[in-house]
């Protein structure tokens, strides 16, 4: 029996990595930030909204991700969308993971034989 | 928009800086809209909902550092080792020679000992409390300035990259390091000391006859000058021991047929109420003071048994442990 503390601990650490290539995915199609949390939580990959603002910001600011004020709506929202520098990132990171999950599964195979 | 909602966005906001405060201010006013109507159009009440929403977002100072990049830690893993290194060299260089400095100026001053040594410690005190604090608060703020106006890593590289140069020495196979000897014969030295001042301090004279020695006059007569001696002879054994390099069977005999001449006598004296002048005790108003069966003398004489003991089996623990050594490492080289 795996102690949950424990495994909540590490699947954290196992998922923080992710979050950004989740994000630079998900905005290929433009977003606003309570939508995405919405998409993510669909997914199967749910985060939180103190994770996602500052990530948001972060990702603009090193420009992975632009943004646009839209006031079309009855609310104005800041939308976001995957720069084309980002969507080079983010092919860059999905093949990474693929890689990675085809070695663990090799190491995972090799050990139970 | 609720006061709540208010409150949590100008809570926020007081960490922001003024450029990004609108834009952000905006960003999370319709992300809060959003999560509340989602919830409110569920079925929730609407305070409830915006309660839930705050809290899902979490301590607002916690969310503008995160928005800011500002960091929620005093000085982090960067720059922890850089600052720990120039704090414990700082504190190391220049906390001692201020205790040294101070201590002798107040000699110079016509102080006496005592005045000399509380001065000492509280000039090394205050020295040490400032260096440790203005050194804490320049790395807080160095933390806290923009990476990109300022590489951190010039800093970094005051002490230079790590490199395998810097690995400590192994402790001497044989257990005998120099800081070591240095150690146990300032400890021995400093019991000599000690013993020579007791020696000397007195209380000053009443009206008529003389000054009232803290010692007993037949301990001062033979047995104090018997025991510097026996403590001179400790600190030979710990040259011998440097020179040879390890403890051996002898030399922890030696140790232990040194450790009982000292404390053997010294709980005799103790127990037997020969160690502290009764007039001394008399005159403080605290007779047990100098009685063998009082609660100093029986714990001097404890002490210095446990001391003993504990020093006898160290002796001869480090001899068994340095002959098993070198038989082994003989072994492997033949």
């Amino acid at each position: 029996m795996v102690d949950p503390e424990l495994l909540g601990t590490h699947r954290q650490e196992l998922r923080r990595g992710t979050v950004v290539l989740a994000c630079l995915l998900a905005l290929r199609a433009p977003g606003y930030g309570y939508g995405l949390l919405k998409t993510l939580e669909r997914a199967g990959i749910p985060s939180d909204a103190n994770t996602i603002y500052p990530l948001l910001r972060r990702l603009e600011e090193r420009g992975l991700l632009e943004s646009e004020w839209n006031t079309d709506d009855t609310r104005p929202r800041k939308f976001y969308r995957t720069s084309a520098a980002g969507v080079a990132l983010a092919d860059l990171l999905m093949s990474d993971v693929t890689d990675l999950a085809a070695s663990l599964r090799t190491l995972n195979g090799g050990d139970i034989g | 928009m609720t006061s709540l909602v208010e409150r949590y966005l100008a809570a926020a906001m007081r960490g922001i800086p003024d450029r990004q405060k609108a834009d952000v201010e905006r960003e999370l006013r319709s992300s809060i809209a959003d999560a509340v109507e989602d919830r409110v159009s569920g079925g929730e009440d609407r305070v409830a909902a915006e309660t839930a929403v705050l809290e899902g977002f979490g301590d607002p100072t916690r969310l503008a550092a995160g928005i800011t990049g500002r960091p929620l830690y005093l000085i982090g893993p960067d720059l922890f080792l850089v600052y720990r290194r120039l704090l414990v060299t700082l504190l190391s260089l220049v906390v001692p020679v201020v205790a040294v400095v101070a201590a002798a100026a107040e000699l110079g001053g016509g102080r006496g000992y005592a005045d000399a040594i509380i001065g000492g410690i509280g000039g090394g005190l205050t020295v040490g409390l400032h260096i440790a604090f203005w050194v804490t608060l320049g790395f807080a703020i160095i933390e806290r300035v923009d990476a990109a106006t300022w590489d951190r890593a010039e800093l970094k590289e005051v002490t230079g990259p790590w490199t395998v140069e810097r690995l400590p020495e192994l402790p001497s196979r044989t257990g005998v390091s120099l800081g070591d000897t240095v150690t146990e014969i300032l400890t021995t030295l400093l019991s000599i000391g000690a013993l020579l001042f007791l020696r000397g301090f007195t209380l000053p004279a009443e009206a008529s006859g003389d000054p009232v020695p803290l010692l007993h006059s037949g301990f001062v007569g033979f047995w104090l000058p018997a025991l510097i001696v026996g403590f001179a002879a400790l600190v030979g054994l710990e040259v011998v021991k440097y020179v040879v390099g390890r403890w051996t069977m002898p030399l922890a005999l030696g140790n232990a047929a040194l450790q009982l001449a000292i404390a053997v006598p010294a709980v005799a004296l103790a127990i037997g109420g020969s160690l502290i002048n009764p007039e001394f005790a008399a005159r403080i108003g605290w007779p047990p003071l100098a009685q063998g069966t009082g609660p100093v003398m029986l714990s001097i004489a404890a002490a210095s048994l446990l001391v003993a003991c504990w020093e006898i089996f160290d002796g001869f623990r480090h001899a068994r442990r340095s002959s098993s050594e070198s038989e082994a490492t003989g072994g492997l080289t033949a």
